[in-house]
């Protein structure tokens, strides 16, 4: 259980896909303007890493090396159609806000990334723990990045309709927190607390003497 | 060929199959569901821009669809409806159309009353950056310009218009999809209106 354990909890922190390995941030950058959106595509990428991680584990005995890239893709495409087409099908309104980005999960670093890395060298078991691991990482920062765009940026908070938050009428929302150049200065607020919530970690885990390896290199896209 | 050959070419083939056969599974269940939901928001839309309106019919006649589409101009004519009143008397007309925003096509339907007035727009479908292009919707002043225009307005009348600020590619979305949706009104149904 402490393999699992550690799996899962690495993503979240000392690995976390966003701030650490640094990988799918395109969408992340564009959804989170708004709590809803990035509430139902966290839901949406915690699905499809979960259920592709699963498959590529499962089949990882029987993926010829020379094919596996194809292969995770086929995997991973299919889950993101059905996620596309249920959501087209149940929650057309959350559809019509996420648009695009959904069919471009396909495409996005944090899935193939970990089928390539984690997936296909480990059991289902772990496999499990690493996409949702993974999955509530990139949602904790996703929730984070967007309460902050939505609520500074627009003055209030609303979700499927319903008001959750509202600042005072005299504050007048900045609008570059809802525009690129607002995120990305934002989200560097967000490294440099993950970074220094990692730092205060690897000394605690220094003082109970274990020793945590160092964080892997950032990814490519 | 040789063993891995094979070997590559039956695993990737299995793959493809299962996934295939997952996706026609699914777009089996999700199809029907998809169908309706775009149905309903169609005519939720028809409605909300034109409340007095009870029945809709779908414009099928050739002669004026495709003046419709030569009137729409860079816009898409989609499609038209000619509404009704609970009592049969004609009520006016939705027009269906595509035009650009900021981030792709804006989907839009226009209601005109039978001497082509504006009665109200809504929006079906789009993908502007929520929270700056999606102010044409939660900015109610946008929205109302278009419902006091006068009847029959022109394209210059629509250039006078007020942008939003931060918006301007999506307002002007809205705005060339209006102005085509009065060119298809003058075009196709102006001077009778109703059927």
């Amino acid at each position: 259980m402490g393999a699992w354990r550690k799996t899962f909890m690495d993503g979240i922190s000392l690995e976390n896909p966003l701030t650490v390995l640094m990988i799918g941030l395109c969408a992340t950058l564009a959804v989170t303007s708004k709590l809803e959106g990035s509430f139902f595509m966290s839901i949406a990428v915690i699905f499809v890493l979960v259920m592709s991680n699963v498959l590529v584990s499962a089949i990882r005995k029987f993926t010829p090396n020379e094919v596996r890239i194809p292969i995770f893709i086929v995997v991973i495409a299919s889950f993101v159609t059905i996620v596309d087409l249920s959501m087209k099908a149940f929650v057309p309104g959350v559809y019509a806000l996420l648009g695009i980005w959904i069919p471009l999960i396909v495409v996005n670093c944090i899935i193939l990334g970990r089928a390539e890395a984690f997936a296909y060298h480990n059991t289902v078991w772990l496999s499990i723990a690493d996409g949702l691991g993974m999955g509530i990482g990139y949602s904790v920062i996703m929730v984070m990045l967007s309460v902050v765009r939505e609520l500074f940026g627009t003055g209030r908070i609303v979700f499927l309709g319903a008001q959750l938050l509202a600042l005072p009428a005299w504050f007048k929302p900045p609008g570059i927190l809802l525009s690129f150049p607002g995120a990305f200065i934002l989200f560097g607020f967000v490294i440099a607390g993950s970074i220094a919530l990692n730092r205060k970690l690897r000394a605690r885990a220094k003082a109970s003497g274990r020793e945590i390896p160092p964080p892997p290199e950032p990814g490519c896209c | 060929m040789d063993k891995t050959a094979i070997k590559l070419v039956v695993s990737t083939t299995v793959v493809c199959i299962v996934a295939a056969a997952g996706l026609g599974m699914t777009y089996g269940v999700t199809k029907d569901r998809i169908a309706k939901m775009d149905r309903e928001a169609e005519v939720a839309a028809l409605r909300a821009v034109l409340p007095d309106a009870k029945r809709f019919s779908k414009v099928a006649a050739a002669e004026d669809l495709a003046a419709a589409k030569k009137a729409a101009g860079e816009v898409t004519f989609v499609s038209a409806y000619s509404a009704s009143s609970s009592g049969g008397d004609p009520a006016g007309w939705g027009v269906r159309v595509a035009s650009r925003g900021y981030g792709g096509p804006m989907q839009l339907v226009i209601g005109l009353d039978r001497d082509g007035k504006v009665t109200g727009v809504s929006i079906v479908a789009m993908n502007e950056t929520p929270g700056l292009g999606t102010k044409v919707l939660t900015e109610k002043w946008f929205m109302r310009q278009f419902t006091k225009l006068p009847a029959g307005a022109s394209d210059a009348d629509l250039r006078k218009l007020d942008a939003i600020s931060g918006a301007t590619k999506s307002s002007r979305g809205v705005r060339h999809g209006v102005e085509a949706a009065v060119r298809v009104w003058r075009a196709a149904f102006g001077g009778g209106g109703g059927n």
